[in-house]
């Protein structure tokens, strides 16, 4: 460091000691003055709400924010709970029969990849009135970020665990019990620690299609009345519960004592031994997805007007150009403004990820910060970067990027921290300046997690492009599927949902390439297997 | 279990290889040996000869390319499935959530064995882990990792132990008092044991046989008694004879280390 940017580092860190010796609760006042009055200039413009309005529409509704409140939280806690229970299952599955392993990751991201603005209206005319919406999304939000997890801990066993329970004439079940199932436990935490703010998400979206009561609801309600008190309340008590839960799952894993997981994210899956078995086996996801798709709506007898089978929306595709264009049309228009949010997402969280190994007394404030920011609900924040940067490309690719930025930003840190401590005391002992340790020691270890980001930022930028589209700019296919699913053009919405999971998996196979090629290169040891 | 039937291992033309057909390596040339029952035999040779592959094979854990192994008249598999031998791994794959204790006492319930503390502790005792039994394994040094691993390979009470270099992080002074203090736990049972070790002393103090292994792969360098009365006292350890069979090991060893790279046919 620079005597110049030590100065500065110091003058920063003498700051933050200075406002942290004020009397308890002076910063926090300082936060909300400089927020009024930034309010009261901006009222023109319907961004932001000041938090005197916030603070007098909160206390005049406050019945009807706490009923909503409590309605939303049921829904959500039961979604978590089925959710997360789906999300384990599979993992076992997926590890006690390995074969099966491509295929439930495969169908998993498929599921998990599906549109909330279009399961949502689907959900509703399949449940009817009720709560099952909600509880159906709430689960959809949360298994696929328990899975990934978890069936990397119930993997992650170093061989030695296994020939130890082996040598005693032990089976699978024995290794299951004592070996995979409490290693999996931390990995299973930090799951459920994602989960718990997605899972309110997910019942809050469930809200928007019909339902009668919930934040859900209020949110609609306020968005379509321009009514910004009550859009804010909203998201700042949606924001509240998401870090409130995100923090009490945190507390209660380390109460439980839990060594943090090593890696939070998948590791990829090794390369298909050969061309064959790799087209072998995205024939057989191909087939297996047609085939529940369509066997599942012929089991439960699903009415053709509304539930299309495979068949019909291949016919749909191939009679129908000028649905065809109006289709492709949007969908490219959607990519167009995803792909941009999507890199600029993962480099800034990537840049910023390292630029705080430089100076870590700001990490350590800035990351509790960054992690609570994680889990505020995009349907809050969506609406609200879309209202001030404008309805065009700007705003969706903002939201976008800030869906995958957060994400990004922790899980690189948490792979810059797995540095083995060994190759930093060698960049230690030649005085190495932390420009050449991070590009020579820190940044290769921090590639695993980068990738492992960037194929869950693959989901995380659908649900923020559609939303986005949705709730704010009503252009591209997020639009056009709230369109239709309103005017119940089925064939479209269907068509919409299956082009979308389309793109999403050959995505994810393009990144999960890209990354074994980089890996392969770099980091050898994390294909091994 | 201490069936005092000690059975001897025997080993008929065993070979072992790795890897795709085509490029395989082969760990353990073809190999014939009787061990007998209820003695302590040393595997001796450069680090990686095959000396594990040799222990695991023996242990059921791996399967012989070729030949066949058999303890008294049971395969190493079906010795396995009865709990009936215990390994203390080299790298002590210990349960990193299970305290010392934990798991040391894991190694009795895998053995079939009913819960007993006082035996846990008093394990735990004798290889100087007192006062750790509530840490964790990261909290402990290599050494004392190999430790609990010695321990809860002995918690189960088992038929044959394999050591796989149990000692090679422990330092010199504990090493010496766990190489007094150890042996009669196994001894004292009647156990088969089959320890692998870099230490020429070592393996002169412990066993009653040693088998000096040539480079990968491995096959019998040299076969040597340890012609020493069975208590290794002080005076023993000062012997000449002590002396003169750790020479005639170590230049078994130089002898065949200085043949690698040169096929040893
Ligand atoms: N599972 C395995 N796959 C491939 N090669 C192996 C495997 N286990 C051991 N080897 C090879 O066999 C040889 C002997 O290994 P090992 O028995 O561990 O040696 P030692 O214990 O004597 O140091 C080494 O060359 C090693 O690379
Ligand atoms: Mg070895």
């Amino acid at each position: 460091m620079t005597p110049r940017k030590r100065a500065a580092t110091s003058r920063l860190g003498a700051i933050c000691t200075a406002i942290s010796r004020l009397p308890r609760g002076t910063g926090t006042l300082i936060f909300l003055m400089i927020w009024e009055v930034l309010a009261r200039i901006s009222a023109s413009s319907f961004v932001i709400a000041a938090p005197s309005q916030i603070l007098d529409y909160s206390l005049t509704h406050a019945g009807l924010l706490w009923r909503a409140f409590i309605t939303t939280l049921w829904a959500a806690a039961r979604g978590f709970f089925w959710g997360n229970l789906a999300g384990i299952l599979l993992a076992l599955v997926a590890t006690l029969l390995p074969r099966s392993e491509r295929l439930v990751s495969t169908l998993a991201l498929l599921v998990f990849c599906l549109p909330l603005v279009a399961t949502g209206p689907i959900l509703r005319v399949l449940f009817g009135p009720g709560d099952g919406p909600q509880v159906t999304l709430a689960a959809l939000a949360v298994y696929y970020t328990t899975f990934l997890p978890v069936l990397v801990g119930l993997r992650a066993a170093p061989q030695g665990w296994f020939d130890l329970i082996r040598s005693y004439g032990r089976g699978r079940l024995i290794i299951l019990r004592d070996v995979r199932l409490p290693a999996a436990l931390p990995y299973a935490v930090a799951g459920f620690q994602i989960a718990a703010p997605a899972a309110f998400l997910g019942a809050m979206v469930g809200e928007f299609t019909g339902a009668e009561r919930g934040l859900g609801v209020l949110t609609v309600r306020a968005l379509r009345a321009l009514d910004l008190p009550a859009t804010w309340s909203i998201a700042l008590l949606a924001a509240g519960v998401s870090i409130c839960t995100f923090s009490a799952v945190g507390a209660l894993g380390r109460r439980l004592d839990l060594a943090p997981p090593e890696v939070l994210l998948a590791a990829p899956v090794g390369n298909p031994s050969s061309r064959w078995t790799g087209a072998a086996q995205a024939f057989l996801a191909l087939t297996v997805t047609l085939s529940v798709w369509h066997v599942a709506m012929q089991a439960y007898d699903l009415p053709r007007f509304f539930a299309k089978r495979p068949w019909d929306v291949w016919r749909f595709l191939t009679s129908d150009p000028a649905a065809r264009a109006q289709l492709f049309a949007a969908l490219s228009e959607t990519l167009s403004l995803a792909l941009p949010g999507y890199l600029a997402g993962l480099a800034l969280g990537a840049a910023l990820a390292m630029l705080l190994t430089l100076m870590p007394r700001l990490s350590a404030t800035a990351i509790p910060f960054a992690i609570a920011l994680r889990s505020i609900p995009i349907i809050a924040s969506a609406p609200l970067i879309v209202w001030a940067l404008g309805r065009g490309a700007t705003g969706t690719i903002t939201v976008v990027a800030v869906m995958i930025f957060f994400p990004t930003l922790v899980a690189c840190r948490q792979g810059l921290a797995r540095t083995p401590r060994a190759v930093l005391d060698i960049f230690a002992v030649y005085a190495s300046s932390p420009i050449r340790r991070l590009f020579g020691a820190q940044l290769p270890a921090m590639l695993p997690a980068f990738f492992a980001s960037a194929r869950m930022a693959i989901p995380a930028a659908i649900l923020a492009v559609t939303t986005a589209e949705w709730l704010a700019t009503g252009r591209g296919i997020g639009a056009l599927m709230a369109t239709v699913a309103s005017t119940s053009d089925y064939n479209m919405l269907w068509s919409a949902i299956a082009l979308i999971g389309f793109a999403a998996v050959m995505s994810h196979a393009l990144v999960s390439m890209l990354e074994r090629w980089v890996l392969s290169r770099t980091n050898p040891e994390q294909l091994a297997r | 279990m201490t069936s005092g039937v000690q059975q001897d291992i025997t080993l008929q033309g065993v070979t072992k290889s790795f890897g795709a057909p085509g490029r395989q390596i082969e760990a353990v040339a073809p190999t014939d040996l009787v061990l007998q029952g209820g003695s302590m035999t040393a595997l001796v040779g450069p680090s990686g000869c095959g000396k594990s592959t040799l222990l695991r094979l023996i242990s059921g854990l791996e399967v012989p390319t070729r030949g066949q192994i058999r303890i008294g008249t049971e395969t190493p598999d079906q010795l396995r499935r009865r709990a009936g031998l215990a390994v203390a791994f080299q790298d002590a794959a210990l349960l990193p959530w299970r305290t010392v204790t934990g798991n040391v006492a894991l190694g009795r319930s895998l053995a079939h064995r009913p819960r007993d503390r006082a035996a846990v502790a008093e394990l735990i005792r004798l290889v100087g882990l007192s006062g750790f039994e509530r840490h964790r394994p990261a909290e402990l040094s290599g050494g004392m990792r190999q430790r609990a691993a010695i321990a809860r390979a002995l918690a189960g009470l088992p038929e044959l132990l394999l050591l796989d270099e149990p000692f090679g992080a422990v330092d010199e002074l504990t090493r010496d008092r766990l190489n007094t203090e150890l042996p009669p736990l196994w001894e004292a049972r009647g156990a088969t044991a089959v320890l692998v070790t870099h230490s020429v002393t070592e393996a002169v103090r412990l066993s009653d046989r040693i088998i000096v292994l040539t480079p990968r792969p491995a096959r019998v360098a040299a076969d040597i008694a340890v012609t020493l009365a069975r208590t290794r006292t002080a005076e023993v350890l000062a012997s000449d004879a002590f002396r003169a069979i750790c020479a005639q090991v170590s230049q078994a060893l130089r002898l065949h280390q200085a043949s690698e790279g040169i096929p040893a046919q």
